[in-house]
Parts: structure tokens; C-alpha cells; sequence
């Protein structure tokens, strides 16, 4: 536990120097404290995920009253392991990055605390400790946002929604965890989980359903979702990286940490109720990662899509340990824990690469890209590879997640109970649904964005990014292909995590070895065997084309369908790749197009320019949250009335008032 | 001695009220103002009574205190802002003054009806004057409402201040030391904050009618 303390301590070093260096030296001295800082961290979460120790501290100091108490188990280890390696990324990343307004003392302090807090949510063992270090990662990350506001004034907006949607979130949790408390068991979470069988079901269940209101929306479940494709693109990289790798998990963490280990499971419709937000949420999420030309929106959709798929993961798991399947039960769960670390490396790796891509091009609209694959190789590399893992391409890690998901809920159909299988079907329906539209959304992102012709005179002029950013990408694609070559690497830190989290001590669903072994329920992948089975396919087809194939070579453009020349505007654009989906899903995205046609002045048969605009707007932003804010509005506009400017009357409201008292009480 | 000592608390505690009656009675801005140096005067008298009679000597430094700031340096300074503009009337108060004095006369009941739960807790002769404290206080929000020029509305603030510190004189011969202090300078900042402010409303505006103010809001 000192080792993490360290960890901790040398994060709110970073935070320090970042607010007192000097301009020259603060950047590479606060990354290289807080890399080290997440570092350590990280070591220290790998120990206790192989040992399966569970360490604790308890200080009176820091918070008045309570003091702060941090336990770090196996599952809270296992989101520290996700947000320590992002962490050590996102600060390397920054030496490369930080500059103009991300490197002011406010920002870079700013951004450390943010790092702390991503530690010690997962780590907290008392309610007051994880409200405190959860506001600090709420108000942290939003004035981050904030950061860079004077040249992206959409920030604001963003930064608005978020602040409302956080705060609603963090009032939720801790109104859940009170009601918890309604016993008197205290505010310590083995106290708490101790005593939380004499609370009545009715209690139980809501204080669940509060506490999940809170983490579904941190988590961007889908319909509480609205605030994340707007925050997190409108963040500076690093920034959003962490947001949308770490901060995102945190929020399963808090559904596994109070659903499984503080309430024990509770009933099995709390469960279905989580899976049914995950389907939804992969699919919608899918479908709009889908149709963004954003490069950084879209990444934000996508993430809301794969937190579908873990909370699909955990609601199965949940309701599975509910109806007496614990193997399955732990199957799927750590289905969900490892797409979480899964999905914390590639959407890390590929928000820092849409940051490079947007320092070297000024643009992160996919229809002004294209062709950076010669001018940016190694980021090409890695969205490349990171796409790969994201879309479940085998031997990567996304693949590995998956199929573990696809295998728990396939089993999980020889529950008995009706609701549950339903619920099973659903989750390997949207597993199913959302793994091609992944796959469209992330095809078009590297195919328009890196491959064929420059759109734009920023994409013809881009150039690779620095060293330091480089090497954080990278950084952030080992767990990509070492989870999907060896993910049996991870099996005994994976099923000790899951155990964790169910609180259960059945037999392990695995077995060792290098690939994904499911002893008792005989299935199996070997991953590394696929690699090797493809890449000799790939030598063969090789080798066939060098026999078989004649000599001269002819050179043309790629994508150029055998012209001889074209031009930049007769490739496809991220618009037009998307428009057939788009029209299939119409009536779920509504999506609006304008066309505007100039005529010459002579005749009406020929156009001078034609505009096409196309817009897809979050229907349930306009249709579920719109009719709120103008209900909010309006009773604003009615309390201005009392406000009209005469001082006279601002008096007049304070004397009535003491003399309405002193009525009252004398 | 004792009922020399209650009749000069009565008439001084007696002065305090009658004074800020006064105040809303006057129309003149420059004998309102004289009218607060009165009170200003009649509140350090209290003090001075209270801390002879109970022989505390920081009640004692507390009225002298209270006799300088707001018996004659808060009134000077006031008396040089109303200089300021010659024909310095409160010309039409939003109550007028007749209807002012009823207003009064009912918090004055008032202050009685529901201060004398308050004395009742510990009687002496200076706690059952604390009502004259309480409807000093409500007098002065009430021309801290009703007045429309800012000289007066600031007299009113000091108004409700002196009537505070009325209560806090008879109820506990006054509260520590550093806490009177800080009140009353808090006043004379007001005050000094207030000249500025008239100088440059003035070049403005042309009037210190805080009735003009009103296209100011947002």
C-alpha cells in the first residue's frame, strides 16, 4: 500500500509542479512525475492482481471528519491497472502536445488532478472518500474541457451539458449510497457491504436504481448519454483519451462495486435492467458512430457502443449469478472487465492519434482528410491497428473480449427463466448488430481519413507528430495485440478480478494456457494459432502472385477504379460512405440534408454551385432532453419577472420578509 | 444612583429611537444627517452608562469608539456627500411622510409584541429596553426601503446598524470589542465607498435618485 501511496503522492506532485514551474521546464517536469507516479501504480495493481492480496489504509487526515480510506482489492485493482496505463500514455503524450493553453499552470494542474482522481475512484473503501475523489474527477475533467475554450466555442456548450449532467449523476450516487446507509451501518464499504442483507428489498432496490441512474450516465448508457459525444471531442486529447478510456469505466466499476459487492447481487431484474441499457446503448451508439464525420465524435459514439457491450457483459453476469449459473455468471464478467481494459488501450491510442491528426492537419473532420497514411505512417499504424482491435479483427484484442461476451451469453441460455434469456438473445443480437456497423464506422474512419487522395491543403501538409506523442500512441497498442495474440497471459489476473467483483469462490472457468480455454464449457480459441494460420495464408497468396503473376506491374491510383487520373471530389467521402446505412436507420437518426441549388442567371437547365449539407442530430437530445431545458427555461423567464431592475423592490422582498418572520415566530 | 443610572439609559436608549423617527420624518437631506450624528451620540451615551454602571472597561473604549465613528466622523463625511448637491431634498419618497410615521408607530408595536418574549428571558431595566432596539432596526430598513435618494438609503443601513448594536448593548453589554469595530468601520467604508460612487453617478446620470438606476439591470 506505501507503493501506491507513492503513486498517488507523486500524481499530486505532478499536479503541484505543474502550477509552480517555470514556463520552460513545467510540462516535461510534471509528465515525467506523473508518468512515473501512474507507473508505480500500475506495478503495484499488477501485484495484487497476481497475488490476489487485498490491501488497505485508512488516514484521519486530508478530509475532515471521516479521513480518507482506500482498499484496493482485485477488481479495484483491475480499473486502476486500465486508468494507471492510459495515464502513463496521456502524460507522455503531452510533453509532445501540451503547448498554448493546454500547457498554462491551471491546465497541466488541472490535468494531474484528473490522473489522481482516475486512481483513487477505484481504489476508495468509504463513501465519503469516493464522493470526494469523484467530484474532484468531475470538476477536473470539465474545466479541462474548458481549456482551450477561446478557439473551440462549442466547448461551452459542452462544458454546460456536462456540468449539468455530472452534478445530477454525483447527486444520484450519493442520494443511492445514503439510502444505503438508512440502517446504520456507517459509511465504510465493508460495514456497509456487512449490513446491506438487513435492508428491505424495496430499500435495496432503490438505492440501486439511484446509483445506477448515476454510473449509467458517467458511463454514457444510452438514454443518459447526451452530454459525452459532445464533451468528450470538444476536450484537448490527452484529455479526452483519459475521459474516454478511464472515466467511462469508472462508471461500470460503480455499478460492479455497489450492484455485486456492497448489495450482493440483489434481484435478478436489477441485472436484466443494466443488459437492457447496454443493448440499447451499443446499438445506438453503433448506429451514430456510424453516420459522424467527426473524427473525435465519432470515437465518442463508439465508446458509447462498447460501454453497451460491457454493461450487456455485466447485466448478463449479474443475472446469471442470480439464477445459480456462478461459473457463467463469472464467465461473463470477465467477458465485460477485460473488454473494459481492452477498450481502455485502443480508444486511448485512438484519441491520442486523433489529436496528432488534428495538430498536424487543423481539422478533425473526416471529409477534409484522407491520404495521411504517406505523411503520417506511425499514427496510421496505430489507428490501423487500434480500428482492428475495435472492430474484433482476430488475433487483436477486441476479438478476445468479445468472443469471451459471445460464449457467456450463449451458455447463459440454459437458464431457466424466461426474462433472462430473452435479455441473453437481445445482448447476442446487439453483440451481433453493432459488431458491423463498428466495423463500417471504423472503415470509413481509416479508409477516408488515411487512405486515397488529401481533401483538404491541411491533409496535402501534414506531417508525423513528435517522438514523445508517437511513442505514447504506441505505448497504448501492446494490450491491443498482446491480449489478442496471448490474451491467456491475462486469464489468472482476469478471473481473479471477476472473482472479485461477483464475490463468489466457484470454480474457474478456465483453463491455462496460451489462448481462451473454457474448460466446463468446452470452447476454446487459440489466438496465437490464427496468427500464424494467417500470416502463412498471406505468404502463400504472396508467393502464388510472385509465380503466377505477370512481371510488369501497372501503377495507378489507389481507389481509382482503373482511371487514368482523378481528382480528389470523386472519392468517397465519409458522407457518402455512411449515406446507405443512413437511409437504412432513417427512421432512428432522422437525419436532415439540404441541398441548394444556384442557377446561372440565363438559364434554369444549368447550376452555378450546388451545396449539399447533411446533418444527423441525437433525436433523443432533441425529443428527450429539449422539452425539459424549455420547461426550465420558462420557469426561469417567470422567476426574472420578479428581478426588474428597482433596488427598491429588492429591499422591499428582504424587509417583508424579516417582518413576515418576527410575525411568525413572536 | 440606580435610578439616575436607569433614567439616563432610558432616555438615551429612548434618544436612539426617537432620533431615527426623525429621520423619517425630515425631509431636508442635511438634517437627517444631523439627525444621525444625534443618534450616533445617544447610542455611545448607552455604552458609556452601561459600561460606568457595570464597570466594563472595554464597554467603556467601545463607546468612545462608537461616539467618534459614528457620532461624528460617519456623519461628516455624510454631511460633505449631501454638500455635493445643493438642492440635496428627499423630494418624493415611494411612502409618503405622514403614512412613514404610522408605518413606524406599527413597528414600533411590533418590536414590542415580539421583544418582550425576548426580555423576558433574563429581566434587568437594561434588557426591557432591547424592543427600542429592535424597532430602531426596523424603522431603518423600513427607509432603507422606501427612500429613494442614496444618501438616505445609506442612513438607513447605518440606521439598522446602530439599531443592532442597540440590542447587542442591552442584552449582553456588547459584544467583544474586535466585533464593534469591525461593524462600524464596515460603515465608515460604506460610507467612503458611497462618495465615490455619488461623484462619478452624478457626472453620469445627473442625480443620485436610485430610481434611474433601474435601466441598469442586466
Amino acid at each position: 500500500m506505501t507503493l501506491f501511496l507513492v503513486a498517488l503522492g507523486l500524481c499530486a506532485a505532478a499536479a503541484v509542479a505543474g502550477a509552480t514551474f517555470p514556463r520552460g521546464s513545467r510540462v516535461v517536469v510534471s509528465s515525467v512525475l506523473g508518468s512515473l507516479g501512474c507507473l508505480i501504480a500500475f506495478s503495484v495493481a499488477l501485484r495484487i492482481l497476481l497475488t490476489g492480496d487485498t490491501v488497505t489504509f485508512h488516514t484521519a487526515q486530508v478530509l475532515p471528519m471521516t479521513g480518507v480510506s482506500l482498499t484496493l482489492d482485485p477488481l479495484g485493482a483491475w480499473f486502476v491497472l486500465a486508468s494507471s496505463f492510459v495515464g502513463v500514455a496521456t502524460c507522455l503524450y503531452n510533453v509532445g502536445y501540451a503547448r498554448g493553453a493546454m500547457a498554462s499552470r491551471s491546465a497541466l494542474s488541472l490535468f494531474m488532478v484528473f490522473v489522481l482522481s482516475l486512481l483513487v475512484v477505484p481504489s476508495a473503501s468509504s463513501i465519503m472518500t469516493l464522493m470526494f475523489a469523484w467530484e474532484l474527477m468531475a470538476l477536473s475533467s470539465l474545466l479541462l474541457i474548458l481549456t482551450d475554450q477561446a478557439r473551440h466555442p462549442d466547448a461551452r456548450s459542452a462544458a454546460l451539458w456536462y456540468g449539468v449532467m455530472t452534478q445530477l449523476g454525483a447527486a444520484s450516487i450519493l442520494l443511492g449510497l445514503l439510502v444505503m446507509t438508512s440502517n446504520g451501518s456507517g459509511q465504510n464499504f465493508a460495514d456497509l457491504s456487512a449490513h446491506s442483507s438487513t435492508l428491505s428489498p424495496v430499500t435495496r432496490s432503490f438505492a440501486f436504481v439511484l446509483v445506477l441512474l448515476g454510473f449509467a450516465s458517467k458511463a454514457g448508457a444510452v438514454p443518459l448519454h447526451v452530454w459525452l459525444p459532445k464533451a468528450h471531442p470538444e476536450a484537448p486529447s490527452p484529455v479526452s483519451a483519459l475521459m474516454s478510456s478511464s472515466m467511462v469505466a469508472m462508471g461500470i466499476y460503480g455499478i460492479i462495486r455497489v450492484g455485486e459487492g456492497l448489495l450482493h447481487g440483489g434481484t435478478v431484474w436489477w441485472w436484466i435492467a443494466v443488459a437492457l441499457l447496454g443493448v440499447v446503448s451499443a446499438f445506438y451508439g453503433a448506429l451514430h458512430a456510424t453516420t459522424s464525420t467527426d473524427l473525435k465524435r465519432l470515437l465518442a459514439y463508439s465508446t458509447i457502443d462498447i460501454i453497451g457491450l460491457v454493461l450487456i457483459g455485466v447485466g448478463a453476469a449479474g443475472a446469471l449469478a442470480d439464477s445459480g449459473q456462478p461459473v457463467i455468471s463469472r464467465l461473463a464478467m470477465s467477458a465485460a472487465l477485460l473488454l473494459v481494459v481492452a477498450h481502455a488501450a485502443f480508444k486511448g491510442a485512438l484519441f491520442l492519434a486523433a489529436g496528432a491528426v488534428e495538430r498536424a492537419t487543423a481539422t478533425r473532420n473526416l471529409d477534409l482528410l484522407g491520404g495521411l497514411i504517406h505523411t503520417m505512417p506511425v499514427t496510421a499504424l496505430v489507428v490501423a491497428l487500434s480500428a482492428g482491435a475495435i472492430m474484433a479483427v482476430p488475433t487483436l484484442s477486441g476479438f478476445s473480449s468479445e468472443w469471451l461476451l459471445l460464449q457467456g451469453l450463449l451458455h447463459g441460455f440454459s437458464v431457466v427463466s424466461t426474462p433472462t434469456v430473452i435479455v441473453m438473445l437481445l445482448g447476442v443480437i446487439a453483440l451481433a448488430l453493432t459488431g458491423g456497423l463498428t466495423a463500417v464506422a471504423f472503415v470509413k474512419a481509416f479508409g477516408i481519413g488515411f487512405l486515397g487522395q488529401s481533401r483538404s491543403s491541411g491533409a496535402a501538409q501534414a506531417h508525423e507528430v513528435s517522438k514523445f506523442m508517437t511513442l505514447a500512441m504506441g505505448w497504448l497498442v501492446i494490450p491491443s495485440v498482446v491480449i489478442g495474440v496471448m490474451p491467456g497471459l491475462f486469464v489468472p489476473l482476469l478471473d481473479r478480478a471477476a472473482s472479485s467483483a461477483l464475490g463468489t469462490s466457484t470454480v474457474s472457468p478456465f483453463t491455462r494456457g496460451a489462448g481462451l480455454e473454457v474448460a466446463q464449457l468446452s470452447g476454446a480459441i487459440q489466438p496465437a494459432a490464427i496468427l500464424i494460420g494467417l500470416v502463412a495464408v498471406m505468404v502463400i497468396v504472396w508467393a502464388l502472385n510472385q509465380a503466377l503473376a505477370q512481371r510488369r506491374a501497372r501503377r495507378v491510383d489507389a481507389w481509382g477504379c482503373g482511371r487514368d487520373w482523378q481528382t480528389p471530389r470523386m472519392q468517397y467521402t465519409a458522407t457518402s460512405f455512411a449515406e446507405p446505412l443512413q437511409r437504412v436507420f432513417a427512421d432512428v437518426l432522422r437525419p436532415q440534408s439540404d441541398v441548394e441549388v444556384t442557377h446561372v442567371a440565363e438559364s434554369r437547365y444549368y447550376e452555378q454551385s450546388l451545396v449539399y449539407e447533411n446533418r444527423v442530430a441525437d433525436i433523443l437530445e432533441a425529443r428527450g432532453y429539449r422539452p425539459i431545458i424549455a420547461v426550465a427555461l420558462r420557469v426561469g423567464q417567470f422567476a426574472r419577472r420578479l428581478q426588474n431592475g428597482s433596488i427598491h423592490r429588492y429591499l422591499a422582498f428582504g424587509f417583508v420578509a424579516l417582518l413576515v418572520i418576527l410575525v411568525v415566530v413572536g | 444612583m440606580n435610578s439616575t443610572y436607569i433614567a439616563t439609559l432610558e432616555l438615551a436608549a429612548g434618544a436612539v429611537l426617537l432620533s431615527a423617527i426623525m429621520t423619517l420624518w425630515r425631509r431636508n437631506v442635511r438634517s437627517i444627517v444631523a439627525m444621525l450624528s444625534v443618534q450616533g451620540m445617544a447610542l455611545a451615551a448607552v455604552a458609556i452608562v452601561l459600561a460606568l454602571h457595570e464597570h466594563e472597561h472595554a464597554l467603556l473604549i467601545t463607546g468612545c469608539l462608537v461616539f467618534l465613528v459614528k457620532g461624528l466622523v460617519v456623519p461628516h463625511l455624510l454631511r460633505r456627500v449631501s454638500l455635493l448637491d445643493p438642492r440635496s431634498r428627499e423630494s418624493r419618497p415611494l411612502v409618503n411622510v405622514p403614512a412613514s410615521l404610522v408605518f413606524a408607530a406599527a413597528l414600533i408595536v411590533l418590536s414590542y409584541v415580539v421583544g418582550t418574549r425576548i426580555t423576558s428571558l433574563s429581566p434587568s431595566s437594561a434588557t426591557h429596553l432591547a424592543p427600542l432596539g429592535l424597532a430602531t432596526v426596523l424603522v431603518g430598513y423600513f427607509m432603507l426601503v422606501t427612500r429613494r435618494r442614496a444618501v438616505s438609503k445609506i442612513v438607513g443601513l447605518i440606521l439598522v446598524d446602530n439599531g443592532i448594536a442597540l440590542v447587542t448593548f442591552l442584552l449582553t453589554s456588547g459584544v467583544p470589542l474586535i466585533v464593534e469595530l469591525g461593524s462600524s468601520l464596515d460603515v465608515l467604508l460604506v460610507v467612503v465607498v458611497l462618495q465615490f460612487l455619488m461623484v462619478s453617478m452624478r457626472r453620469h446620470s445627473d442625480t443620485d435618485r436610485l430610481t434611474e438606476m433601474k435601466a441598469l439591470h442586466d
